[in-house]
């Protein structure tokens, strides 16, 4: 017991340690935005205040609960995202500043209700239709009633609240996917049907594969949102393949995603203007290509160290403090800072792997496995567009991007991803 | 059964979690190749406006005349950023140029924009550590130009359309360069669309870029060239009558039909008789008159920043006689630039040496120190000094007794020639090139007034003027 208690307490301290230096990067960048333009506000700085006090009070409730045994790194790792993206809402624009601390107090709060909700993750399997419903539901809220806001339309608006409901929609499909998996996966590897060389389960079990890749392949059309697309059906493929341990399932799922695509590029003039500008941004910059080719002039405008925060030129990215914000950095805090971002990012995602291989409920493995796959996927998506590493799609920037619906969601994810990490037994390092 | 299932998910689990992190940390290279080995093509691109709002928050540097007299500076907007101001304002409209966020740049503010916003500075790469010297301003640009002759030959001009090229011969510094009609560069941004579309063409900068007939000035470089080829010595008498035929249909005549008699070279340059120069081209032929023109540079660009527009030749293998009897006195197709005749004018006054032209003394930081500095060079030689020294004797002829009087200054010995170039677009050309003091050359100058008539009347007088401020 004495040995648990040591170990507990060097987590406690990791954590601390480590959510005292993220909140020194937040303090820092604010102070330099302030300082540089001139306009050090008591309100922000008691914002700030106010800000670290909450995560600090948030570590110090979940090192003292019951549970002692979450990962260490997850929080500050989050909090020095946190602290870069309020540090660039602040530059970029000073007037919501106000408005994403409420969100990130919001996103906290979440994180900790999530904690402690999920605590009982196996209970939530026996709803695991409600979850695929509700998920379902949202996506198509978003496909029916979206409204475009920013050149996405996956914005859906409640009187005052307006939200992206495929933020939320993602954790309920990634919940009904791994109910649904861990009970079927026997059947899935076994029970298959020969179609001449290619070895398929009966059709009856890839029947939800297929209906995640038509929503998948709608969310397309309709909304012109390629990223959801990908993400959801990159979300579904894994986790079959996960499941199951077939690479055809994989195979079969890229097939039918380059079948759709494909039959979308030769149908739909906006797929064809998304490819061509990928393919070739300069043949067009300043008409379709601009976004982008003014977010690689910000890239590489910043070099190695960046130009110094307020000293670059990101306002001539369009929608550069949500989908852009990471070139902003770049610009700003040149590779150094992109680089930790991106280096952030691939830690928390092993993470997540790492939680879900010391976890022993299957459930849970692939709830950990799907959060981890979907956090890769969207990091993925939104650097590779803003690099024309990979063609552009929608997606914000998860902590980072100013944004009320990505910061709770994502919190409400990570939450999950630390109530797994607790049920890790006691001796795993 | 049950850690069955986990150890394949396990298993799975690694080798998708291996992928994903292995698709991030390509990405992670990507960025690194875009930020860093793609830096300086993305950075430098022409559509990258970041230089201009760079430049626009920096304070520029100051662009002053030869005696520090300021011509351009840049003085705070009350928005945090930088407006240019131009004491001198059309005077030095197309020498100093303007700066506009809309219009772009032209004249030195184009040529050294790179040192006077300080943007070409190496220590760029730094990034943030920069901005510990980033509210400095820019370098200041020293001119060659003299503000007060500057000013002078501007106001000579009066409202005539033309241009004033004056050069220190010995130097080759541009000490006045006028073009008129002129512009404010104050004003630009408001008076572009009347600027920009006015017939008379304000915002072209004459005196390199406006191409004419040299008329009657070019004998003087005809007179060398016979000289030269001993086609001629300053015995040699011709016989004017007023008019030559050449070939079956053509006739050269006098400007004003009259007949100069019996005349040696420097009595027919001081009267600017076409007949003897037009006798003397044929004399010269088609080969020795383009190897003139070739010796004199009207071939060769300046190359450097005084963007002048190259001169027009006439294909010499081509030319009928009578052609060519009028590209010897300066008509035809042959067009030039006023300051190919300002510096034609130089090598007589600088021993047949000609000296690059030259507009920026010296680029200094603002806490003084010198980061460039011009030295006078030498172009060409296109004449020997004992043949140019005869020259300079013949133009001291044509000021004291002939076209040329309108220059005469007391107690000063000038050298010049007149021209009257004919055109297709009115009224003759006014033109004056010369130096003085012939003795001691400080100053050589061409003058030409568009449409201005003779230019021993119009063009010499403005001439006067100009030496009479520089040699004051």
């Amino acid at each position: 017991m004495g040995l648990y208690k040591m170990m507990d307490d060097s987590l406690q301290l990791q954590e601390r340690g480590l959510l005292l230096i993220a909140s020194l990067i937040v303090i820092t960048g604010v102070l330099a935005v302030s300082l540089a333009t001139n306009s050090l506000d008591s309100k922000i700085l008691a914002l700030l205040g106010c800000l670290i006090a909450c995560w600090l009070s948030i570590h110090l409730i979940l090192r003292h609960s019951s549970h002692r045994n979450g990962d260490p790194f997850f929080l500050p790792l989050a909090v020095m995202l946190i602290g870069i993206g309020l540090t660039m809402v602040l530059r970029l624009k000073p007037a919501l500043f106000l408005y994403q601390s409420i969100w990130v107090i919001a996103g906290l709060f979440c994180f900790l209700f999530s904690v402690f909700f999920f605590r009982h993750l196996e209970q939530l399997s026996q709803y695991k239709y409600l979850c695929g419903m509700i998920g379902i539901v949202l996506l198509l809220i978003a496909i029916i009633f979206g409204v475009d806001i920013g050149g996405h339309r996956s914005w859906v608006i409640l009187g005052p609240v307006r939200f992206q409901p495929s933020e939320f929609a993602k954790i309920f499909i990634i919940l009904f996917l791994a109910a649904y998996l861990t009970e079927r996966h026997e059947l899935l590897t076994s029970a298959t049907k020969h179609y001449g060389p290619l070895v398929l389960p009966h059709p009856r079990f890839i029947a939800p594969l297929l209906a995640i890749w038509g929503l998948a392949m709608v969310m397309f059309v309709v909304q012109r949102d390629l990223g959801s697309a990908l993400l959801y059906f990159g979300i579904t493929i894994i986790m079959v393949y996960i499941a199951s341990g077939r690479l055809t399932y994989v195979l079969l799922g890229i097939i039918l995603f380059f079948i759709g695509s494909f039959a979308c590029y030769k149908l739909y003039a906006h797929v064809q203007v998304r490819v061509d500008i990928w393919l070739n941004p300069w043949a067009d910059p300043n008409g379709k290509a601009y976004q982008i080719v003014q977010s690689l002039f910000a890239l590489g405008s910043g070099g190695i160290l960046g130009s110094g925060l307020t000293y670059g030129f990101p306002q001539m990215i369009p929608e550069v403090h949500t989908d852009f914000i990471f070139a902003a950095i770049g610009e700003e805090l040149g590779f150094a800072g992109s680089s930790a971002v991106l280096i952030s990012y691939i830690l928390i995602i092993y993470r997540a792997f790492k939680a879900a291989l010391e976890t022993i409920n299957p459930f849970s493995i692939l709830v950990a496995a799907g959060l981890a796959v979907s956090f890769a996927l969207q990091i993925f998506l939104i650097i590779g567009g803003v690099t024309k590493f990979f063609p552009l799609t929608g997606i914000t920037l998860p902590f980072v991007s100013y944004g009320g619906s990505s910061m709770v969601a994502n919190f409400i994810l990570l939450g999950m991803l630390f109530a797994i990490s607790e049920e890790r037994p006691k001796h795993a390092p | 059964m049950h850690l069955n299932i986990t150890d394949k998910f396990y298993k799975n689990i690694r080798g998708v979690a291996f992928s994903l992190i292995g698709l991030l940390v390509i990405l992670f290279f990507y960025l690194a190749y875009v930020q860093i080995i793609q830096e300086d093509f993305l950075a430098n691109h022409p559509l990258n406006h970041r230089a201009l709002e760079l430049a626009a928050k920096t304070q520029h540097g100051t662009i002053v005349d030869l005696h520090g007299e300021k011509l351009a500076v840049s003085i705070p907007d009350g928005s945090g950023g930088f407006k240019r101001k131009y004491p001198y304002g059309p005077i030095t409209g197309h020498v100093v140029g303007y700066d506009s966020a809309k219009y772009g740049k032209t004249g030195i503010e184009s040529t050294y924009s790179g040192d006077l916003t300080g943007l070409n500075n190496p220590l760029r790469h730094l990034g943030p550590i920069t901005s510990i010297w980033k509210n400095q301003p820019g370098n200041n640009v020293g001119l060659t130009i003299d503000a007060r002759l500057q000013e002078t030959a501007y106001k000579a001009l009066g409202t005539k359309r033309g241009a004033i090229v004056a050069i220190s011969p010995r130097t080759g510094a541009i000490l006045a360069m006028v073009s008129k009609p002129s512009f404010d560069p104050n004003s630009i941004d408001q008076s572009w669309d009347t600027v920009s579309q006015a017939a008379d063409s304000p915002l072209l900068n004459r005196s390199v870029q406006g191409l004419y007939p040299p008329g009657s000035t070019l004998k003087v470089m005809i007179a060398e060239a016979v000289l030269a080829e001993k086609i001629a010595d300053r015995n040699r008498i011709f016989n004017c009558n007023g008019a030559l035929k050449i070939g079956p249909d053509y006739i050269l005549t006098e400007s004003n039909h009259q007949a100069h008699g019996k005349i040696n070279l420097e009595e027919a340059l001081a009267v600017s008789c076409n007949i003897t120069f037009g006798t003397l081209s044929l004399e010269l032929g088609r080969n020795r008159m383009e190897k003139t023109f070739e010796r004199y540079g009207f071939n060769r660009p300046l190359g450097n920043d005084l963007q002048e527009l190259s001169s027009r030749l006439p294909d010499f293998s081509r030319l009928s006689d009578g052609e060519l009897a009028q590209t010897g006195i300066g008509q035809g197709s042959l067009l030039v630039t006023p300051i190919r005749m300002a510096m034609l004018a130089s090598s007589f006054a600088n021993q047949g040496i000609m000296m690059q032209p030259y507009l920026v003394n010296q680029v200094t930081a603002p806490d003084g120190t010198v980061v460039k500095r011009f030295t006078p060079k030498k172009w060409l030689q296109p004449s020997s000094p004992q043949l140019a020294d005869i020259i300079k004797q013949m133009m001291i002829t044509v000021v004291n007794a002939g076209t040329g009087s309108g220059t005469r200054l007391s107690g000063i010995s000038v050298a010049g020639k007149t021209g009257t170039a004919e055109n297709p677009h009115g009224a003759s050309h006014a033109w004056f090139i010369g130096f003085a003091p012939a003795d001691d050359p400080q100053i050589a100058i061409a003058v030409i007034v568009e449409n201005g008539g003779s230019g021993g009347e119009t063009a010499a007088p403005i001439a006067r003027q100009i030496f009479a401020q520089a040699l004051r």
